[in-house]
């Protein structure tokens, strides 16, 4: 997953608000308040950034090991795969 | 619930209309409405300080050319779309260039399921047919879609045909009692109104009262076909979510805290939308406002049953913290259908009775002259 390119659902509305992303999905109009950390990699992925990138700023902007930036940026990814939120 | 943050804008961008409902509290003359680019800088202003959903709607939405030019603009700012017009001008093509733009809901108007019913009130021949026909372009696209109905003499009786119609087109509905005075203050509409013994039987109906809720998670019930949707308990002790997190933009670039609540605040021609939504006296005066603030609502014994809204009672009893009469008769027929025995509002009681304010004696005066 490291390499890939993660894509915001084209179809999505959402806006940052008061530092966090409000993501609504027009498939089911369920709203998603995204925290503090999954606000940041939704940005960060918004630019197009690929996984490892986003992992590594990650790991520097909240001071946490690389690898465990790895595994939450990951972790994150899927669960927003899964939701259609993005695409990979 | 966020601070103040204008989550949910309501946003007329025409008042033409290729009906003429005869219930509208509309002037459908266009007196210059924002052309394109007006429209786009709005929007993009309403982005940056926090709008996420933004319903369009009118006067008839699809009678200005570059709607679709407006909704691919709101769509590149990401915001969540939702649609108000009565579907005339909605082709199969149309339908689906509003699928691939994200659009989330379209709400279109049906007044009864009687094509007759139907007719008499948009006073155009032949809009039921045409309004069918257009949801069900919308439903083959995969779109959500609504039906709003407000509530007058003319279609009470035809209200379990319509919901057998939601049912059949697998579609949701908002049963709306309520009809407005017009923008301008004129309250002849209101003779249109079902009295509140009239609607006791929709006030009875389980099934109306709760929220059914279908498969694509819309839900249908009585409720407001002008709502922003933001209405509940996110809202404890604020009487609702106008100037709070919604507002209503006027066609002419005014900005209201709602559109029943006809106080306007400051124009986008003139003036930016954040500098309005955070300093104008209209809406810090609107958001100071707690239900305790409420001098006669307050202390009313059935105001769990009141579905005041503060707008109404500034157009209607002339005060926006004031009770006025029609509040007043549903919580009452509404607590006497929960078994609340001789029901009296504070303002009823108040007032030894059902004493009219000025208002709206003036009001009746009007109706019984026509």
């Amino acid at each position: 997953m490291s390499s890939e390119t993660i894509t915001l659902n084209p179809q999505l509305a959402w806006r940052e608000i008061e530092g966090r992303v409000v993501v609504i999905s027009p498939a089911d109009s369920v709203v998603h308040e995204l925290n503090e950390t999954a606000t940041f990699i939704w940005k960060q992925a918004e630019s197009g950034r690929s996984v490892a990138e986003i992992a590594d700023l990650l790991s520097l902007e909240f001071c946490v090991e690389p690898t465990q930036a790895r595994s939450d940026t990951e972790e994150l990814l899927r669960m927003l795969l899964q939701k259609g939120l993005v695409t990979s | 619930m966020v601070g103040s943050v204008p989550l949910s804008v309501h946003f007329d961008v025409t008042y033409r209309c290729n009906e003429r409902c005869v219930h509208c509290y509309l002037d459908h003359e266009d007196y210059g409405e924002l052309e394109t680019t007006e429209i786009k800088n709005i929007l993009i202003q309403l982005a940056a300080s926090g709008t996420l959903m933004l319903t369009f709607s009118g006067g008839e939405i699809f009678l200005r050319e570059d709607f679709f030019e407006l909704l691919e603009f709101a769509k590149d700012l990401h915001f969540d779309i939702a649609l108000k017009s009565n579907a005339l001008m909605i082709t199969a093509a149309r339908a689906a260039r509003l699928r691939a733009l994200g659009v989330r809901q379209v709400q279109v108007s049906v007044y009864s399921a009687d094509p007759e019913i139907h007719d008499a009130i948009t006073k155009v021949r032949g809009s039921f047919a045409r309004s069918l026909k257009a949801i069900r372009f919308l439903k083959s696209q995969g779109l959500r879609v609504k039906i709003a109905c407000p509530l007058m003499k003319q279609n009470l009786a035809g209200l379990r045909q319509l919901r057998a119609l939601a049912d059949e087109l697998g579609i949701s509905y908002v049963i709306d009692m309520t009809i407005t005075p017009k923008l301008d203050g004129d309250t002849s509409v209101l003779a249109l109104r079902n009295s509140a013994e009239d609607l006791l039987g929709v006030m009875q109906d389980p099934t109306l009262q709760g929220k059914a809720v279908l498969d694509d998670g819309s839900e249908s019930g009585v409720g407001s076909a002008v709502s922003s949707g933001m209405e509940g308990d996110a809202y404890d002790g604020i009487p609702c979510s106008a100037g709070h997190n919604t507002c209503y933009i006027s066609p002419y670039g005014d900005v209201y805290p709602c559109v029943q609540m006809p106080v306007a605040a400051g124009n986008l021609r003139t003036e930016k939308f954040d500098e309005i939504w955070r300093r104008s006296p209209q809406f810090e005066r609107v958001r100071a406002i707690r239900d305790s603030d409420l001098p006669v609502c307050a202390k009313c014994s059935i105001r769990k049953y009141c579905e005041r809204c503060p707008g109404l009672a500034q157009m209607e009893g002339g005060d926006l913290l004031g009770a006025y009469e029609r509040a007043c008769e549903l919580a009452e027929m509404k607590a006497r259908v929960a078994g609340v025995a001789n029901p009296v509002s504070a303002w009823h009681a108040q007032n030894d009775g059902k004493i009219l304010s000025p208002a709206t004696l003036s009001s009746l005066v009007q109706i019984a002259s026509l």
